[in-house]
């Protein structure tokens, strides 16, 4: 009884405002008569329509290849050039001007290169998307495994792990909140150079579905995917923060112990 | 140590010049390049490209910084404010910001204030997000030593609050930074406004590759600046922070 | 006792069957006590008893749930001016990203003194605590752990105040540091006048240092008995600790702690 009413609280004080914020939306565009601003009903209709159902496959199957190829790629490659660069000081330092350089590329600003160098495919878009998202994962690689706490490698040591052992059970899992921080990030610029990546040359996806719709003034369409865009941004979120609260379960609950006020 | 660095560079330098002789088609050599390079800097163009994409940076940031600060240490200040925002806040910046660049371009055209709209949604949310943890992490400890000491509004305000809640504020204005230039080129890029991102764009459609290039490295340079940029703000500001102590 | 007698001797601190739950979890019960002016009174009591809850109680940092905290006779409601609390985690209470003086001086300067008139007296209560030849504008973590409690214990001096509450100051350094310590506040107290209330779990500790003892035990946590210590004004680390009434009384609060115990369930909190 007692933790039933506590939930209908806590749900009641999170829903208010997305609930009342809806509301407003549905009832002041209600009878719009702007071309840019459609009634609530018909954008939803929209989305319905394009982004529910059997059309939802087709649109969305281009876009999450290239998410999830880019995206994977990106983690793989920065944690395994981060670690590297981690665990080596000289490497590291030898490397810091290039990759400070690298890195400062916005990502979305080499898309002609790799149209020019790769042609436009969906290689290309994963290319592109990696190539953007894989840094703030190498960053936060090699700054968590460089601050694993020496006295677990000396453990470790003592304990003769090798190298690999030592690699796998200490210093990537000591690394690991960080690695997810960075990820984190990289998820982010993946969706957006995802989208950038789509509005050239491709005949489907979000991207290229969002700039033809303005394009053609599918107002309501382009709503639409705005919508979309917005639900699938908020999804993968989840996503990753379930993976998140499984993989670092003993980090949330030593965070907890750590900020507990002491009494 | 600086040897071996201008060795890496060196090496990655070697790496472009071998590509441009695989395919001298797509991509011109090094020293093209940085030739093209040199022309522009003489020339009106690149710099009016580089003022535009700049002065787009800095007002995005800036409006981020003065609205998105406030804004999140309020929230975060109250408990129900926070709860009820939450779920909200989490679903709009979650909205990939390019999602707006047609509602955009439909409502300005290929302008300033439709980059602006761009770079604003996306770049606020990092720091109004960090400065919501922040006034919540306040250390509670702090708050006592406060009221023991009769220390009044402002002097809590000015010297524990504020000063606390930096490091986390920073934080998130060194991702918005970041994202704030990628945005910047990315409105330029895809929504046509001027500034480098066009450049690119330009160049790639008049196949002028050196010239494509050569913008590109501009874009890293306005990369390495804004990296630059935080990061002397953030020893100045953090000095006494962890990260940035010395010989503790 | 005459009134007049009474309000001579009004206490400086008195807790009157204070008790305090925080829901349903029932932490102190029935505590009273009184802290003379110009006494040194340590509360000692298990880790985990609810002394740090007490304390807050006692300066004004919380609201007991049951009963009342006098300061000079008069209701405490929210921390009295002439109050300083010490903590026990110094890497939490000095401020890192102000220097040592700046550290010492802000609550002067919160309470309206000139920028130079607060440095001034912050040096003089750094140079009391041993901190005289110490850079002032170094940052507090650059300095030892003893050094930053000396900081923090010159921040409560500056303050003027006419008692000082410690937390277990001395918790989280190691043990020569912490005979200092333990030496720097008898002689403070002692030579400033000062009533002292010290919260440590360190039996010896609070022989050492005190006038009279609240020993506290149970759970939830009441006044086991409150010890006349007796050993005099001067004490030596060496010399009291090795009297027979120094040994008579470390055996006797410890039997008070132990015993009470037992009959409550016993808590395996840290």
């Amino acid at each position: 009884m007692r933790t039933a009413r506590r939930w209908l609280y806590s749900s009641a004080i999170e829903l208010w405002l997305p609930v009342l914020l809806l509301a407003a939306w549905w009832f002041a565009s209600q009878d719009s008569l702007s071309p840019y601003f459609p009634s609530l009903r018909y954008i939803l209709d929209s989305f319905r329509q394009d982004w529910l159902g059997a059309n939802a496959i087709r649109n969305l199957r281009p876009s999450l290849t290239v998410l999830a190829a880019g995206f994977g790629l990106a983690v793989v490659a920065g944690v395994a050039v981060g670690a590297v660069l981690g665990l080596s000081r000289r490497t590291e330092r030898a490397t810091r001007p290039l990759l400070e350089l690298v890195r400062a590329v916005p990502g979305v600003a080499l898309l002609p290169v790799f149209i020019a160098l790769i042609g436009i495919g969906t290689d290309m878009k994963i290319l592109l998307v990696a190539s953007g998202a894989v840094w703030p994962v190498l960053l936060n690689t090699t700054d968590g495994v460089r601050s694993t706490e020496p006295l677990l490698i000396d453990m470790a040591v003592s304990y003769g792990m090798g190298r690999w052992r030592r690699l796998r059970s200490i210093i990537l899992p000591a690394a690991a909140p960080q690695i997810f921080a960075g990820a984190r990030t990289a998820l982010a610029i993946s969706v957006i150079i995802m989208v950038v990546s789509e509005t050239v040359g491709s005949q489907g996806g979000i991207g290229y579905f969002l700039l033809a719709a303005q394009r053609s003034f599918q107002i309501t369409d382009m709503w639409g995917t705005i919508i979309a865009l917005g639900v699938l941004g908020y999804l993968l979120n989840v996503l990753f923060r379930l993976t998140e609260a499984i993989v670092l379960r003993w980090h949330r609950l030593y965070q907890a112990r750590l900020s507990a006020p002491r009494r | 140590m600086v040897l071996a660095q201008l060795g890496v560079i060196a090496l990655a330098v070697g790496l472009w010049w071998y590509l441009s002789g695989v395919a001298p088609g797509s991509v011109p050599s090094p020293v093209r390049t940085f030739a093209e390079l040199g022309a522009l800097v003489g020339t009106g163009a690149l710099w009016t490209a580089v003022a535009q994409t700049s002065a787009a940076w800095l007002i995005g940031i800036a409006v981020c910084t003065l609205v998105g600060i406030p804004a999140g240490l309020l929230i975060g200040a109250s408990r129900i404010a926070t709860d009820s925002t939450r779920l909200t806040i989490d679903f709009v910046r979650n909205i990939p910001p390019v999602a707006l660049v047609p509602l955009g371009l439909l409502l300005w055209g290929p302008t300033r204030n439709m980059v602006l709209l761009l770079v604003i949604s996306g770049t606020i949310w990092p720091i109004v997000i960090q400065s919501i943890y922040a006034s919540r992490q306040a250390e509670p400890q702090l708050r006592d030593v406060a009221r023991v000491f009769h220390l009044g509004r402002r002097w809590w305000l000015t010297h524990i609050f504020l000063p606390g809640v930096t490091p986390f504020v920073m934080t998130g204005l060194r991702v918005a930074a970041t994202i704030c230039l990628l945005l910047t080129i990315t409105g330029e890029l895809f929504g046509g406004a001027p500034g480098v991102g066009t450049q690119i764009q330009n160049a790639q459609i008049g196949n002028d590759n050196p010239q494509m290039y050569a913008y590109v490295v501009v874009a890293a340079l306005l990369g390495l600046l804004v990296n630059s940029l935080i990061w002397i703000a953030q020893r100045r500001l953090l000095r006494w922070h962890p990260s940035f102590r010395k010989g503790s | 006792m005459t009134q007049v007698d009474q309000r001579i001797a009004a206490p400086a601190l008195e807790a009157a069957a204070l008790g305090h739950h925080y829901g349903e979890h029932h932490v102190l019960k029935d505590i009273s006590f009184e802290v003379g002016t110009g006494e040194f009174v340590c509360i000692v009591g298990p880790s985990g008893v609810g002394k740090t809850t007490l304390l807050r109680c006692l300066s004004g940092l919380q609201d007991p749930s049951v009963g009342s905290v006098r300061f000079r006779g008069a209701q405490v409601a929210g921390p009295p001016r002439e109050l300083a609390l010490v903590f026990q985690d110094y890497s939490r209470s000095l401020l890192p990203w102000a220097s040592v003086l700046d550290n010492v001086s802000l609550p002067l300067r919160a309470g309206g003194m000139r920028k130079r008139a607060a440095g001034e007296a912050a040096r003089a209560a750094l140079g009391e605590v041993g901190l005289g030849g110490a850079d002032p504008s170094a940052y507090p973590w650059q300095l030892s752990g003893g050094m930053q409690q000396r900081v923090a214990i010159a921040r409560a001096l500056a303050y003027q105040p006419s008692i000082v509450l410690m937390d277990e100051p001395f918790a989280s350094v190691d043990a020569q540091t912490r005979a200092d310590l333990e030496d720097l506040v008898r002689r403070l107290q002692v030579d400033l006048g000062l009533t002292v209330l010290l919260v440590t779990h360190d039996i010896d500790e609070a022989v050492y240092l005190a006038d009279r003892i609240v020993a506290l035990a149970g759970s939830p946590a009441g006044v086991a008995e409150v010890v006349t210590v007796g050993l005099g004004p001067e004490r030596d680390q060496l010399d009291t600790k090795l009297l027979p009434r120094f040994a008579e009384l470390r055996a006797h609060v410890y039997r008070l702690i132990r015993g009470a115990r037992t009959s409550g369930p016993v808590t395996t909190e840290e």
